[in-house]
């Protein structure tokens, strides 16, 4: 699935106008990064923030549509992040992706606020679903 | 709501982890029940027993997942501590999506266990606590008046008492005696902590 291109229905429609909203996908330049925003690349407006600050500044704004968690960013810890999104964000969700058959992360997330952990590979698919979802 | 000693119940159809997690917890001063099976836990369920639940994801009959879920329909708050030896990321978030306190994969040290049995019977405790404050904010409300309701609401929304006159068409004279009322049986000391009361128990 990741590398496949697919376009995606992410713009909402708002008053008889359309808008279209921000993805933003965090984390350092991994391998696991580059998989995540070649399988959102069928949306419209997917940003990547790869500093902590710039990732909770695009969270802010009013267009954000969800936060993606695609790996650690290296000033702080996945929980710390996860933990300061989500005090700052209280309704924004945010979808964490961890490696396949780590539990005892995708626990921890959970518990700090993640509004879903995706293991990838394989679930690019339910990725590609949830952001619709939160694009709505 | 009672306040008999917490116990911690598990959940397992399988005899040998029942008994040895039972021993485990007691080895701890815990107090430790078992139930073979979801269907047992639920005939003896006692929302006002203290505690926290040890249950397994996978057992015959309905599965732990389908207990929580249950227990969730029926407003229960005693912590779930899942623990499985098959467990998955999609098992692990769906638990944690329905509210569970924990979920532990197996094999785990006793140590990790017994550390989070505390956290969850602390949590359970932190529960009833506000349980116990809201249902005591609950009942002074139910003992005022409807005149009386009608001035708490007006008050607490910032209104002055000659606005809430106005709104009630009495005088302001009625409208003092009636907050003189609202606060004596609220028990609150201050606009401020009558505010507070109804926030606690109708959140924003």
């Amino acid at each position: 699935m990741a590398g496949s291109k697919q376009n995606f229905d992410d713009a909402a429609t708002d008053g008889g106008s359309t808008r279209v909203r921000t993805i933003i996908v965090a984390g350092q330049s991994s391998q696991r990064t580059r998989d995540v925003l070649r399988a959102l690349s069928g949306f419209q407006n997917v940003v990547w923030p790869t500093t902590l600050e710039s990732a909770l500044a695009q969270s802010s704004a009013a267009d954000a549509a969800c936060l993606v968690i695609a790996d650690d960013l290296k000033e702080e810890p996945l929980d710390e992040f996860l933990q300061e999104a989500r005090d700052r964000h209280r309704n924004l969700p945010i979808f964490v992706i961890t490696d396949p058959d780590d539990v005892a992360e995708a626990v921890s997330a959970m518990r700090h606020g993640a509004t879903a952990v995706i293991e990838i590979p394989p679930s690019y698919a339910t990725l590609c679903d949830e952001v619709t979802r939160a694009t709505r | 709501m009672k306040d008999s000693p917490q116990t911690v119940i598990v959940v397992d159809d399988d005899d040998a982890v029942r008994n040895s997690l039972r021993m485990l917890l007691k080895s701890a001063g815990i107090n430790a029940e078992v139930s073979a099976s979801a269907q047992d836990y639920l005939a003896s369920y006692d929302a006002t027993q203290g505690g926290c639940l040890l249950l397994d994801v996978r057992m015959p009959g309905m599965s732990g997942l389908e207990l929580q879920q249950e227990l969730n329909m029926r407003g229960a708050t005693i912590p779930v501590i899942f623990i499985t030896g098959n467990g998955d990321i999609p098992m692990a978030v769906e638990a944690m999506q329905h509210g569970a306190f924990d979920f532990l994969q197996k094999p785990f040290r006793d140590q990790d266990l017994l550390d989070r049995v505390q956290r969850a019977l602390s949590r359970d405790t932190e529960n009833r606590s506000r349980l116990r404050h809201t249902d005591r904010i609950r009942e002074r409300l139910a003992s005022l008046s409807p005149r009386e309701r009608e001035v708490l609401n007006l008050v607490t929304q910032g209104k002055a008492n000659k606005m809430v006159a106005s709104d009630l068409g009495v005088s302001q004279r009625t409208v003092e005696i009636h907050r003189a009322h609202v606060m004596q049986k609220m028990e609150a000391s201050s606009l401020a902590e009558l505010v507070r009361m109804m926030m606690t128990i109708a959140p924003p």
